[in-house]
């Protein structure tokens, strides 16, 4: 019994030392030490043994069992190591191949250049506001200090609307028409709360224009600051805070006496231009300038539309274009992209 | 406006460069937006007169001259041209000169002559297209003078962009007075005298206005005995420089003065004017006139008219009549200056489609003071140039005299306003050079009377903007506004509406911006029964009517795309849709119902074509997947999808949205095939639109934590043959009111169709979880739950448990 147990060892240390595979030691792990192995076989005839001898054979079982555990663990290792080893060495994938396609959409750069003015100016406190696009003229014209027959609404040529196909069952107030510009909700918003007031209201606005350079569709966004005692030199600091925060901190404004209906004074605001940082160039046609915004103090008149006294608050407004200054900060030189929609030219927003 | 800044200059001394007197007006608020040199390019460019000229010795076609450029000695240069004779002044180009057309002269020998210089046509200047022979200056002009001074294009011109609510700057003076108030300079307008002789004016001419309160002021004079010629080159050269065209002595006149003076004039021949006399009064319905531009118009009882005794000679404040024109042979006029209505003048220039320099100073306002000062120094000129005796006495009619406007300034509310102090001197300084009068003082503020050139200033704002932009809005500081009392919570919608966007450019929509109006065809074709909201005054019946669903736009889009071989588009828009409202237009309540949606469109492969997804197409699926994903980031919880029948959208792949309220959101499915085919796009497009404000108002922004579950969950799979009619939701139904408490959730994973399943059956496959929020669950109550399932599965629905 003694020697077949060295005969097993012996065996089992020829078989396991050259085991090179996981697979290979498995099956001798079963062949000398499972329940139907080799050892059990030896060890099945023991109960037969007289207690002493039975015990010295026992000692030897265990140390040639434990022999076998060690070969086995040492040759697992080995043979992992060998694995390990093959399937490093195994052919590399393509990682020039593309990705596998998640394909995430693009923001259309109005909407997103919209988005990004309205966040500037909630940090300095604006709400947002909307209003309607099919506008009265009282709101878009008379409100705003642009009575008929004044030659300021030459300044914006008007898209009206067919009341007849509106259903009205009363004649509007006044004749309708699509918004020339978002300064009407500033008369809306004025209406409906009391002062103070900062809101920013972004929106679609029509004018009658189609070339290279205009699309009878637009947007703006539109300010407005209310309040006692606000002043202009607050109009320029807010204006210069969005440019600076929009822009770049290195970006320049320069305000320019101008006229608007609904501001007195009304300033047009210019920045250095964004491509040549204020040298000159084709962008900004030499002068180094770039007129982004319409600006100015709100006009008595508008108060007093607004169902404010224009002797108890100031303040001012704002407004621009957005997709002038889409075409800016992405650098699109044709204005008509925007509404083409074309998409060669939203997949790279 | 384009002002000759040579003209400046009579009334006010210059900056000392161009450039520093446009940056100056344009702070001031008279934008300058061009400047224009005409004589730049003739720098190097001389008069030159031929004093010999004899045949080149060398070639037959040369000349060669001495001419006289005015320096010590005459220079010789040779020449090609035939058409000058000794004494004649031409232009010389000297050595060293760069040409308009870029050539550059250098002192040569032209077979075997020396020249020194070049004798220049018209086209080599490039003034005009002559290249016959060479430009023959005036007899006038000074040899070694800069050709350009003698053409009179030794001038710089201008571009005044004049805003509306300034028609004082729509002329020399006012802008010279601008200058003045800028640089400090004095501002000397003139002052006409003209030489009266003969009778009086007023014997000779009546003038009567039937309507004070759209003519307020008619001044006439009388001239007599005028020579019609053309008028001196000076004053061609001025009225050039400002995109005048010359006519002859008298129109010339009335075209400069204008200029001048901001103060629109017209002349009458005297004997063409029935009865000599003038009345300012409204049309007859239909009366005719030819005007001056050859036109018959018919005139409009809204028309105010300047008559003679029996009819129409002109129409007030926009044009002249042709029967009463000056021309050659008119030998007596009668001067108009006037003032008129600005309202009147815009509605008939704009009835009659005329926008003339007349009518676009008279609509914005022209200034009433100037209409004495203006006709004198026309008459004086008139006489001066054309040889007339000018009558005497101006019959001036001034029936609508007002007081000027008065109005006051605190100064103390002009730190208040401006944020800046403005010392109170340079507050009066300001003002008073702008022609403003201090009429009265009070304890700090002060009374001042306005121009009547002024029409703008009506109120303290408008004089603290004259102060502003004339201290310069560079001297005011900027300053953030003060402190902001309370933060209004943000709106819902936009932070749902940013999630929206978030949702759908994750699902792979890219975001568009479409044109609000469309064409009604694009509607049509929708089988929308709502008649849109029409434009009247549309750009193309392409976009006459609102839109009433987002579709037609994102349909543009797709076609284009189409067109330009894109293998995947995938879209979506949010905006408005707009519809009739009978209470709209009544006080605050807007005109039409704008509706808020958001509507997208899938089409074409999923990701492209890509070496990992082999060409699958979008489906219905991908559509409501963006929906599912948009209602998911939104937190809106309980949206059913039901089956539904609706005009744009095909019969077999159509859901109408619903919230757990009940309340339709819109739909989401495939386009009708009768669509697509009329819009000659492809086959397979699918569409989702819904409204969006009861879709936020569903939203759950901020979702509500549930603590996760404590105990573990047991899968089980199902497996189910059913009728092919059967829908997922109706089996999940019963799953999960079968499984009542036990059931977490039901997944679907499977859905099969084809053998060995029984045609008319399909196989669907779920996963169920079930889970306990108590306790653990043991295997037989799951087993016991899972089997009730089945047979009720297959008892309800006529399933059968898939062997």
């Amino acid at each position: 019994m003694r020697d077949r147990l060295q005969a097993l060892a012996e065996a089992a240390r020829r078989d396991i030392t050259v085991a090179s595979e996981v697979a290979a030691v498995e099956t001798l792990r079963v062949r000398y030490l499972g329940k139907k192995g080799e050892l059990s076989g030896v060890l099945g005839g023991m109960g037969k043994l007289p207690p002493e001898e039975r015990k010295a054979l026992g000692e030897v079982a265990n140390q040639v069992k434990a022999e076998i555990e060690e070969l086995l663990a040492e040759a697992l290792q080995r043979a992992e190591g060998a694995a390990l080893e093959a399937e490093l060495k195994g052919p590399r994938l393509d990682v020039t191949l593309p990705g596998r396609a998640v394909a995430p959409g693009s923001r259309h750069p109005v909407s997103r250049t919209m988005e990004e003015i309205v966040r500037t100016f909630a940090r300095l406190g604006f709400e947002v506001e909307v209003g309607p696009e099919i506008e009265l003229d009282y709101f878009n014209f008379e409100a705003l200090n642009l009575p008929k027959d004044h030659p300021a609404r030459d300044m914006q040529d008007t898209f009206y609307v067919d009341e007849a196909t509106l259903g009205h069952a009363k004649k509007a107030d006044s004749p309708v028409l699509l918004r020339t510009h978002t300064s009407p909700v500033q008369v809306r918003h004025m209406l409906g709360r009391k002062p103070p007031i900062r809101a920013v209201m972004p929106g679609r606005v029509y004018r009658r224009d189609s070339d290279i350079t205009h699309t009878p569709m637009f947007h703006q966004v539109e300010g407005l600051l209310v309040d006692k005692d606000v002043s202009f030199a607050e109009l320029k600091g807010s204006l210069d805070a969005f440019v600076k925060a929009f822009f770049g901190s290195d970006t320049r404004t320069r305000f320019r006496p101008s006229f608007f209906p609904f501001t007195e004074p009304s300033a047009e605001v210019d920045i250095s231009c964004t491509s040549c940082g204020g040298k000159g160039c084709r962008v900004c046609k030499q002068t180094g300038w770039l007129e982004v915004l319409g600006s100015g103090m709100v006009h008595p008149n508008v108060f007093t539309s607004s169902g404010y006294d224009p002797n108890e608050v100031t303040g001012y407004a704002f407004g621009m274009g957005v997709e002038r200054i889409a075409m800016l900060r992405y650098r699109i030189d044709d204005l008509r992209m925007m509404f083409e929609n074309d998409a060669r030219f939203l997949e790279q927003f | 406006m384009k002002i000759s800044v040579k003209w400046l200059g009579d009334y006010v001394a210059l900056p000392a460069s161009v450039d520093e007197l446009a940056r100056k007006l344009t702070a001031a608020g008279l934008e300058i937006e061009g400047l224009e040199r005409p004589g730049e390019g003739l720098r190097g460019v001389v008069v030159a007169q031929i004093k010999e000229s004899v045949q080149h010795p060398n070639a037959d076609k040369l000349s060669v001259t001495k001419v006289d450029a005015g320096g010590p000695a005459l220079l010789q240069v040779v020449c090609g041209a035939k058409n000058f004779k000794v004494g004649d002044k031409v232009p010389l180009a000297t050595v060293g000169t760069k040409l308009p057309n870029g050539a550059e002269i250098k002192q040569a020998a032209l077979r075997g002559v020396d020249s020194f210089g070049m004798l220049c046509s018209a086209k080599e200047l490039a003034l005009t297209e002559d290249s016959s022979g060479l430009l023959i200056l005036s007899p006038e002009a000074k040899p070694g003078a800069p050709v350009a001074e003698a053409l009179g294009l030794d001038d710089v011109v201008l571009e005044v962009n004049v805003t509306p609510n300034r028609p004082d700057a729509l002329s020399h003076l006012g802008v010279a007075r601008e200058v003045g108030v800028v640089t400090g300079a004095a501002f000397r307008p003139p002052e006409p005298k003209p030489a009266e002789q003969g009778g009086s004016a007023a014997d000779k001419v009546k003038v009567r206005i039937d309507d004070p309160a759209r003519c307020p002021r008619y001044a006439a004079r009388l001239i007599e005995n005028v020579t019609i010629q053309p008028s001196p080159q000076w004053m061609q050269d001025r009225l050039k420089a400002c995109g005048v065209r010359a006519i002859n002595n008298v129109v010339d006149v009335t075209n400069y003065v204008n200029l001048e003076y901001g103060q629109p004039l017209h002349a009458f021949d005297l004997e063409k004017l029935a009865g000599r006399e003038i009345v300012v009064r409204c049309a007859k319905q239909g009366e005719k006139i030819r005007t001056l531009d050859g036109k018959d118009r018919v005139l409009d009882a809204d028309d105010l008219a300047i008559c003679d005794r029996d009819r129409p000679q002109a129409i007030a404040g926009v044009m002249g009549g042709g029967d009463s024109e000056v021309a050659e042979g008119t030998k007596h006029i009668v001067l108009e200056s006037a003032n008129f209505q600005p309202s009147s003048v815009r509605r008939t220039s704009k009835r009659h489609g005329l926008h003339t320099e007349a009518s676009h100073r008279f609509e914005r306002g022209a200034d009433i003071d100037a209409v004495g000062g203006a006709i004198d120094r026309a008459a004086q000129l008139i006489a001066e140039l054309s040889g007339g005796t000018v009558l005497t006495g101006r019959v001036d009619v001034y029936p609508g005299q007002k007081p000027p406007r008065r109005v006051a300034l605190r100064y103390a509310r002009v730190e208040k306003f401006l944020g800046t102090s403005v010392p109170e001197a340079e507050c009066r300084r300001i003002l008073q050079a702008l022609g403003f009068r201090a009429a009265e003082e009070g304890a700090g503020e002060t009374t001042f009377e306005v121009p009547r050139a002024r029409v703008d200033v009506e109120r303290e704002e408008d004089l603290m903007e004259e102060i502003a932009r004339v201290h310069g809005y560079d001297n005011i500081p900027a300053r953030l506004p003060r402190g902001i009392a309370e933060l209004a919570p943000e709106p819902v919608q936009a932070e749902a509406e940013r999630r929206l966007r978030q949702a759908l450019c994750g699902a792979g929509l890219n975001e568009v911006v479409n044109y609000s109006f469309v064409a009604p065809r694009s509607l049509e074709v929708l089988g929308g029964k709502e008649a849109p909201v029409a434009l009247v005054n549309p750009l193309s019946v392409e976009q006459s009517v609102m839109r009433t669903s987002l579709l037609p736009g994102l349909l543009e889009n797709l076609s284009r795309s189409v067109r330009h071989q894109v293998e995947r588009v995938a879209l979506y828009e949010t905006g408005r849709a707009y519809f009739r409202d009978p209470e709209g237009g009544q006080g605050r309540h807007p005109a039409a119902r704008e509706v808020h949606r958001v509507a997208g469109l899938v089409w074409g492969l999923r990701s492209g074509r890509t070496w990992t997804q082999k060409d699958a197409r979008m489906d219905f699926y991908d559509a409501k997947g963006a929906v599912e994903a948009l209602l998911h980031l939104l937190h809106v919880e309980g949206v059913r999808f039901t089956p539904a029948e609706a005009p744009a959208w095909h019969p077999r792949a159509c859901a109408q949205v619903l919230l757990a309220d009940g309340r339709a959101l819109g739909y989401v499915g495939e386009l009708h095939p009768r669509i697509t085919k009329a819009l000659e796009l492809p086959q397979g497009v699918f569409a989702f639109e819904l409204d969006t404000e009861p879709l936020y108002a569903a939203a759950h922004l901020v979702p509500e934590y549930h603590s996760l579950p404590r105990f573990p969950a047991v899968l089980r799979d199902l497996a189910v043959v059913v009728p092919v009619e059967l829908r997922n939701e109706e089996v999940r139904r019963v799953i999960l009111e079968v499984g009542g408490a036990l059931v977490e959730d039901a997944l679907i994973f499977d859905v099969y169709t084809g053998k060995p399943i029984p045609e008319g059956k399909k196989n669907l496959a779920y996963a169920i979880r079930y889970r306990s929020p108590e306790r653990t669950l043991t295997d037989a109550e799951v087993s016991q739950a899972h089997q009730r399932i089945i047979s009720e599965v297959n008892q309800r629905l006529g399933g059968a448990l898939r062997a």
